[in-house]
């Protein structure tokens, strides 16, 4: 049995891949794990209250769509990484955090 | 009490002003970062508690010889609304704003870096989110369960740390593991787990905190970014400790965000590590791992150690004295 993070992770995946909305039952066909539409249903609601997709409540059954592209995501999850204002909050460091970009480049001058 | 109350104005303005200005290029920072760190930690502590103790134990002056005493006095006439007995007292409005002033400055603290924590720890409960759904496990065994892949281009490292040591992880990206050899990549894990080991996050939220505090005071960011640079050189030689300097150094001089552009980085001249070398360099982390300093004398680190304790020690003993 899969956990609920890999479930997660694997039906962000189709819902990236697929590129239109899904309704829980297209979803669990499309998904290979022999898996009940409830449990699927679980899952899109953990997704839609992390912000991760949006319900398109117009049409029945609900349709799930992803927020924001695959790439976008990855975009903000680096912004956060490399972010340089000087007054953003340290939420992370980076392995490379105070050494410049020229001291870079000089270090790798000097090592050859 | 009105000696004592000076005496803490003047100790929150030396930690405030020249202590972190003198302190966060003092040579011997590199030298025993541990030590260091213990006094800013110190220096931060005792700012805040002189800063917020002084106004308040000037206001508290009229209403008895020491602290605790003239603490219950206050507190117990203010609740009787015994004018008289305060008039007697030679309460001064100064007396009652100063009291103000403190207890405001010191919530304003205490908020400030709840606020913080509360911020950053949502933000990478976010991010955890992200790299939960977008990152995979690394393929190795030996670099433990918690370090994830993403996949992206630009060589990069960095650490996101949990409740505990075991939900936090190192997060490491494609384009940095295509970049740098196994040993290489190995130095980058070691530098981040030991970010996390010693919960370097923790010794920095208080900077980071004191700097959103009080943003107009010059030093707190002095404060953060020399707390920032030493839990860098305390992971450095944590990594060194089981993998070699060449090797971290040569990760470090590959991660940066230049180093995957073509071009970039052309082996010309090559020059044996050590003095002379790092001439180029002026950061000191860089700089500690090209030429490594001298560790500092047993007897300096009992002084900075000491130094530590008694700063912590002097304002809360003042403070609590009967």
């Amino acid at each position: 049995m899969a956990s609920l993070g890999d479930l997660e992770r694997s039906v962000m995946t189709l819902l990236w891949d697929s590129g239109q909305p899904l309704s829980a039952n297209e979803v669990c066909e499309q998904l290979d794990d022999d898996l009940a539409v409830t449990t699927v249903l679980t899952v899109l609601a953990r997704l839609e209250k992390k912000g991760m997709v949006q319900r398109e409540r117009s049409s029945r059954p609900h349709r799930y769509a992803a927020m924001a592209t695959r790439e976008e995501h990855t975009v903000e999850m680096l912004n956060e990484v490399l972010g340089t204002a000087p007054d953003r909050e340290a939420v992370l460091a980076r392995f490379i955090g105070g050494v410049s970009d020229s001291e870079a480049a000089s270090l790798r001058r000097i090592l050859g | 009490m009105e000696p004592l109350a000076l005496l803490l104005a003047a100790l929150a303005v030396i930690l405030a002003i020249p202590v972190p200005k003198l302190l966060h290029t003092a040579r011997f920072r590199t030298r025993s970062p541990w030590a260091t760190m213990l006094l800013w930690q110190a220096i931060a502590l005792a700012g805040g508690l002189s800063m917020v103790g002084a106004p308040i134990v000037y206001g508290l002056s009229p209403f008895g010889s020491n602290v605790p005493q003239a603490l219950s006095t206050a507190v117990r006439l203010t609740l009787d609304e015994d004018y008289s007995a305060m008039a007697g007292l030679q309460v001064h409005p100064w007396h009652l704003f100063c009291l103000c002033l403190g207890l405001l400055l010191g919530g304003h603290l205490l908020l400030t870096l709840a606020r913080t924590y509360a911020r950053v720890l949502s933000a990478r409960r976010r991010h955890r989110q992200l790299v939960d759904l977008l990152s995979t496990p690394a393929p190795h065994g030996d670099h433990g369960a918690e370090t994830q892949i993403i996949e992206h281009d630009a060589p990069m490292a960095y650490c996101l740390p949990g409740r505990t040591n075991a939900s936090s992880i190192t997060v490491l990206s494609r384009g940095l593991l295509n970049t740098l050899s196994e040993p290489e990549l190995a130095a980058v894990i070691a530098h981040e787990q030991t970010h996390l080991k010693q919960r370097h996050h923790l010794l920095t939220m208080a900077f980071e905190a004191w700097y959103r505090a009080l943003p107009w005071l010059p030093t707190t960011r002095y404060g953060r970014e020399a707390v920032l640079e030493l839990t860098e050189m305390l992971a450095d030689e944590g990594a060194m400790a089981e993998h070699s300097r060449e090797d971290l150094l040569r990760s470090l001089a590959l991660s940066s965000s230049e180093a995957g552009a073509p071009g970039a980085g052309s082996p010309e001249d090559t020059k044996p590590l050590g003095a002379g070398a790092s001439s180029e360099i002026t950061g000191a982390r860089l700089q500690r791992l090209l030429v490594p300093a001298r560790p500092l004398s047993r007897t300096a680190v009992t002084g900075l150690v000491s130094a530590s304790l008694a700063l912590l020690a002097v304002p809360t003993g003042l403070l609590l004295l009967r």
